[in-house]
């Protein structure tokens, strides 16, 4: 199979991979970058689970192909967090219990994180419209939407954490 | 699971495309936004030797209105600037509720408008992985030479089930085409077979570039009902998007399109001589029924039953046409 | 509550740091060097016989390092000691599509889905069956020989006397229910990782509920023994069940890396984990009751066939929790219940959450709706006519010791507004309420054997942590935390001082497993044993230091403490340390079984159904019915949990919503579509699983009715809510449009159909009247 150098700009880092272009994205997240956060859950992009940020868009990484996407900064779950500090959001799903098996988790984090870096302040139902392509299996949603109001709330408290949005 | 290799190559121009498009010929295939493509190729529905990524086409993915020339979109704008646009949706709201409802906001954020309208028809026996079509013995579309959706018969009844076409052709709108003879503009309405495999009107060559709806349709009252099990994520099981003019409660226009019931996105001619000069009565609703359920025309290509979908045919159209005309109509 | 610190609280689980950052580590995350790919060949038939396997294509292609078909390893296997009826892959015959006929390790993915296509497979095709009523009909082709008629078991229960019972009804129902099967869905599709090592130990990691249980299998199929096989279970990405039997990659992982003597990883497709199933299956019911004028139930009769697909797996289990657990929630004295588990050519069956009971909960709660409006008594009061109670023991011989559904009932109807709504609401709007319960652990071992089902150990640490080694398996629901909330309780510790070490055959203990709703009970209590244990040893240490007597120490706030004036206090640190010096090491062990009189009768069959204790819920539903659509929207859900004491509520009421969501989903619209064997839906796209946009509000209330055997009063919680949501939306849309559906899910299209039908009789009788 041939390969190809290819550029992906993750989490503020560059790099270089030798890759056959029929790579996804996701695979090359998770094989070549061992970048595992982001979850294969199914193989028709119905699921949310391998969600990533693309110029601080949430999108399926499963249907991008990897060699389509060299200019592009790209997010994953492992760049939410500032070093040791989580982001309000990550913070939200350990407190208010968003993360049950926590497969679905970076999905929906990243997808959250996109709402609020436009939104800062949705409705419950702005909330569920947008996580809607998200599928969880664990938690009926409503510790998630807890888990994004306390990111919400902490946001709103805490102006210097508010800064740190955006992409 | 991974997918079948290919070369990848990404034109910065139309041109460029055109080109690839010109020496791949029948191997190459086009790849926007991927939410189409991508899980098809992982189904082993298509093997091309060489894929067209256009997204690095710019140039192809705004969305501008005049009052003279009327609403112009970018083959590559996306599902979701789409449906947020405040222009297509001050102007042609029916395209922003339909864009809107495509699939779920994720895929909304990949998934182009040329893409939408250039989806790949759809069927339970089609969409399914390579392991489970060699169960069925394959069907008429890929593989194979039975329709398990009509067995005896030689045609494929794949379902159109794309969202936004239903929308686009009760607008009238056009599309733009460049090929290798330049570029051409078409009719929406002739841009669909009816035929689930070879579902539109696009050659070998050929790239959708623009959507252009007209400025006369602008202002026209319009919404889409769409049949789903989920409310995100699913494709339509039957649309129906309806775009009305009305002056003192007496219809000017009228135009209805359907979608997911037929191999193509039709519009429902009789709609605009049932209704124009009319007032809304209920025994003209039924009549409108009577000519969408003539049109539209389910079989078991989907999960839901062909029965059930022409009810929900009948409910939308009853629906919107009482949502559009007679609730808001009269005042 | 003001007598525990750390039991009680809203606390986050202790492994969701790694969970939010991406850094947790589930199997496929998992690489070896030399890692190969492993791919499994499916059968396209639903019943062949095979003839013959040429794979010498396949073996020669470049990057493939190994085949391995049936023959190369025969032994086999199932969950059950009654229902070893698989093999790593098909020796003789298929049996479903999807069913595991070869297998490839390769050095990629294409070369080893390439190669899967070169393996020329001799089929000759069977008849084969698909209906659960007529395959018990089949003479011939059974699709196992050694179960006639295709019935892989049946049970006949009668208690008290049910012809006595119907005679004193005054009302008498007979309905039948059907229930399609549903499937679990975890968002982590099943992945293995095998490795045989160099002195030819195998080692395995699996998304495993069960770990033990894999362990013995491994065991059996491959010929080692226990010890030369270790299972680790890594983070799961959800079970619900279905990953709580070995399934086919497990064991075909591991036959591939000995085979290839390099490590395989065997991730499944999604439409694979659908091929793999092990779901709730199809069901049909027939259900009849009586009850007298005042609401009493007289008698319940049920036959129920289960579809169980073409392997046993946990199958006689399940059919036996739908009898067991059918009435038991009520005072019923006579009881009676004929069950079929029959097996036709589509994936087999298993365990899924609310195992065995959901359907025929359905059936039940439904009908007790039905004989309400009958008599006419609320649907609420129907069910407090028929409580227990306890401490009592049922017809069929389970032992109820705490029973928090009366309040539960109060609560829901308090909450719901039900007062005001019931029957009240305008057409097209409606309530509906309905009761289940759920086992805290069986009593009764899968392997009956004299081992406890759990034990535990906890280590002093000379830093003041302290470790504990469990078998138990989280797989999302809570456990870890569950273990370290208790032993952090019992030992006055903060919960940080608590590590954790779980789930690895050969550093833990052993514990059955994440199955029926066992866990919080058990390694619950053994937890609380070993933390008792490891305080008395360290007790005795320092003791002999003052020169008190232990029965004199006791820890508060992280410290040891003398219980007189003296004011002498330790920290915990010193004192472990100082057990550390003295002892060397300082490990205390806990154990847990269920107590004889929790292990139910000594009828053929009483060993399913019998729990030390029983968690209850009782639901309210709001639904809207749009009647031109026949859509059902659930608008609000109450529902109230007796968890016997909340650990962590947190936990506990994502645990409770998590099941009154999975459960509605089957209510509305989760259905596995089949035509014939080809499963029509395998895939996250076609298989309904709800976005938030279908999913309501869930108000939780969680009861606790302290169970005098529990863990500081704890029973189950992830289980017990999910079968009342399905009769609660079922009792709703009768209470809104006067339909009533007796078939899941609720469509908008079966729902549009008996509003017709409705409208229908209804014309007929006005038509009538008038002549």
């Amino acid at each position: 199979m041939n390969k190809e150098s290819i550029q992906l700009h993750v989490n503020g880092v560059r790099h270089e991979i030798e890759i056959p272009p029929s790579k996804t994205l996701l695979e090359a997240l998770r094989e070549d970058l061992r970048l595992t956060g982001t979850k294969c859950g199914c193989d028709d992009s119905s699921c949310g689970c391998c969600t990533v940020l693309v110029d601080g868009v949430p999108m399926l990484s499963c249907v991008m192909l990897a060699a389509s996407y060299p200019d592009a900064s790209i997010t994953t779950i492992e760049g939410v967090a500032q070093g040791e500090q989580l982001d309000p959001l990550q913070e939200g799903f350990c407190v208010e219990g968003g993360a049950q098996c926590g497969f679905c988790t970076p999905g929906i984090i990243l997808t959250a994180k996109a709402l609020l870096d436009r939104n800062p302040k949705p409705t419950r139902e702005e909330i569920a419209q947008a996580i809607s392509g998200n599928l969880c299996r664990c938690t009926g949603y409503t510790q998630i939407y807890a888990s994004i109001e306390y990111a919400i709330k902490k946001l709103r408290t805490t102006p210097v954490a508010a800064a740190s949005g955006g992409r | 699971m991974s997918m079948p290799s290919f070369a990848l190559v990404r034109p910065r121009a139309v041109d460029e495309a055109l080109e690839h498009l010109a020496r791949h010929g029948a191997e190459a295939m086009l790849v926007a936004g991927g939410t189409d493509v991508v899980p098809n190729l992982r189904a082993g529905l298509f093997s091309p030797r060489v894929v067209v990524d256009l997204k690095g086409l710019g140039d192809l993915s705004g969305i501008t209105f005049d009052r003279e020339r009327g609403l112009e979109i970018g083959a590559l704008a996306t599902l979701t600037a789409v449906a947020e646009s405040q222009l297509v949706r001050q102007h042609y709201p029916v395209l922003a509720q339909a864009a809107g409802t495509v699939a779920s906001p994720v895929l909304r954020n990949m998934g182009t408008l040329g893409g939408n309208l250039c989806l790949e028809t759809r069927c339970r026996w089609y969409n399914q992985s390579y392991f489970w079509r060699q169960s069925c013995g394959f069907c008429l579309k890929k593989d194979g030479t039975v329709c398990h959706v009509a067995p005896g018969g030689k045609r494929c009844w794949a379902v159109w089930s794309g969202d936004t076409a239903g929308a686009l052709l009760a607008l009238d709108a056009e599309i733009e085409i460049a090929g290798p003879a330049g570029r051409r503009r078409l009719s929406l309405t002739d841009f669909y077979k009816n035929d689930g495999v070879d579902r539109i009107h696009l050659g070998r060559g050929e790239i959708l570039t623009r959507i252009l709806v007209p400025a006369t349709m602008a202002g026209y009252r319009g919404t889409y009902h769409k049949l789903r099990i989920r409310n995100s994520i699913d494709y339509p099981l039957a649309g129906v998007a309806l775009v009305v003019k009305v002056e003192d409660g007496v219809c000017r226009d009228a135009r209805l399109g359907l979608v997911a019931v037929n191999p193509a996105p039709v519009l429902v001619r009789e709609v605009e001589s049932l209704l124009v000069g009319q007032r809304f009565t209920p025994e003209l609703t039924e009549a409108v029924v009577q000519a969408v359920v003539r049109t539209g025309k389910p079989l078991t290509t989907s999960m839901s039953t062909p029965e059930y979908r022409r009810e929900m045919l009948r409910v939308f159209s009853r629906r919107a046409l009482r949502e559009l005309w007679r609730e808001n109509g009269s005042h | 509550m003001a007598q525990f610190s750390v039991v009680g609280q809203r606390l986050p689980m202790v492994d969701a740091r790694e969970k939010v950052t991406g850094a947790g580590v589930y199997t496929d995350d998992l690489v070896l060097p030399g890692m190969l790919v492993g791919r499994i060949l499916h059968s396209p038939h639903p019943h062949a016989r095979i003839h013959s396997i040429d794979a010498t294509k396949a073996a020669a292609l470049p990057g493939i390092v190994a085949v391995i078909t049936g023959k190369d390893f025969p032994n086999r296997y199932g969950i059950l000691p009654i229902g070893h009826d698989e093999t790593a892959l098909a020796v003789e015959k298929a049996r479903y599509v999807g069913d595991n006929v070869a297998a490839v390790a390769a050095v990629s993915d294409q070369a080893a889905v390439q190669a899967l296509d070169l393996i020329e497979v001799d089929y000759e095709l069977l008849p084969a069956f698909f209906d659960p009523n007529e395959t018990m009909k089949a003479e011939s082709n059974w699709i196992h020989d050694d179960k006639p008629h295709n019935i892989e078991k049946e049970y006949h229960h009668h208690f008290g006397n049910v012809e006595e019972g119907f005679a004193q009804a005054d009302a008498i129902r007979e309905d039948h229910f059907f229930c399609p099967g549903v499937t679990h869905v975890a968002m982590e599709p099943h992945s293995t990782l095998a490795h045989v090592e160099d002195n030819g130990r195998l080692i395995v990691w699996s998304s495993t509920q069960v770990p033990y249980y894999l362990q013995r299998t491994l065991s059996n199929v491959l010929g080692l023994p226990m010890d030369r096989v270790r299972v680790i279970k890594p983070l799961v990405g959800g079970g619900f069940g279905g990953k709580s039997e070995v399934i086919p990659l497990e064991v075909i992982a591991a036959c591939l890396a000995r085979a290839a003597g390099r490590p395989v990883k065997i991730t499944y497709t999604r439409d694979e984990v659908f091929y793999a199933h092990r779901g709730r299956p199809v069901q049909v019911i027939d259900l009849k009751m009586g009850v007298r004028r005042d609401g009493k139930i007289t008698a319940v009769e049920a036959r129920i066939v289960q579809d169980g697909g073409a392997y046993c797996g946990y199958g006689p289990v399940t059919l036996l929790y739908s009898g067991a657990l059918l009435g038991a929630m009520y005072d019923i004295r006579n009881m009676k219940f004929d069950g079929y588990r029959v097996l036709t050519n589509r994936p087999a069956c298993g365990a899924m959450r609310g195992h065995g009971t959901v359907n025929t909960r359905f059936a039940f709660e439904s009908q007790l709706d039905m004989l309400a409006h009958a008599v006419g008594i609320d649907p609420v009061e129907i069910r407090e006519v028929n409580l227990l109670k306890p401490p009592c023991i049922t017809v069929n011989q389970l032992r109820v010791t705490s029973y928090g559904y009366p309040e539960c009932l109060r609560q829901v109807k308090a909450k719901s507004g039900w007062k005001e709504k019931k029957g009240k609401l305008p057409f097209g709007k409606g309530v509906g309420v309905a009761g289940s319960h759920y086992v805290s652990g069986a009593a009764n071992a899968i392997v009956r054997s004299g081992t406890p089902h759990t034990t535990i150990d906890i280590k002093a640490n000379p830093d003041g942590t302290v470790t504990i080694f469990t078998g138990a398996s989280e797989i999302g629901q809570g456990s870890d935390t569950m273990q370290v909330q208790l032993v952090a309780e019992e030992l006055c510790l903060h919960p940080r001082r608590v590590k954790l070490v779980a789930a690895d055959t050969d550093r833990t203990p052993v514990d059955l497993g994440s199955y029926s709703s066992r866990v919080t009970f058990m390694a619950g209590n053994a937890c609380l044993q070993a933390a008792r244990n490891l305080k008395s040893t360290i007790f005795s240490v320092v003791a002999r230091r003052w020169n008190v007597s232990p029965d004199q120490l006791e820890m508060r706030d992280e410290r040891v403490v003398l219980c007189d004036d003296s004011g002498w206090s330790m920290s915990f640190e010193e004192a472990a340390k100082c057990a550390i010096d003295h002892l060397g090491e300082v490990v205390a062990t806990g154990s847990y079984s269920p107590p004889q009189e929790a292990q139910g009768g000594k009828f053929r069959g009483a060993g399913v159904g019998p729990s030390p204790a029983y968690s209850y819920s009782a639901q309210v539903a709001e639904v809207t019915v749009d009647t031109e659509t026949g859509q059902v929207t659930v608008d609000r859900i109450t529902v109230a949990h007796d968890c016997g004491r909340a650990l962590n509520l947190m936990a506990v009421e994502g645990q409770v919503q998590g099941s009154v969501w999975m459960g509605l989903g089957q209510a509305v619209q989760e259905e596995m579509i089949w035509s014939q064997g080809l499963l029509m839906n395998p895939s996250m796209l076609e298989y309904k699983s709800a976005s938030t946009l279908e999913s309501p509000e869930i108000d939780t209330i969680i009861v606790e009715s302290v169970d005098p055997e529990g863990p500081l009063g704890a029973k189950e919680a992830g289980e017990g809510s999910l079968a009342a949501i399905i009769p609660a939306v079922a009792n709703a849309i009768y209470d809104a449009v006067g339909v009533r559906l007796t078939s899941t899910p609720f469509t908008p299209e079966k729902i549009l159909k008996a509003l017709r039908e409705q409208q229908k009789k209804v014309a007929q009788r006005n038509g009538g009247s008038e002549r």
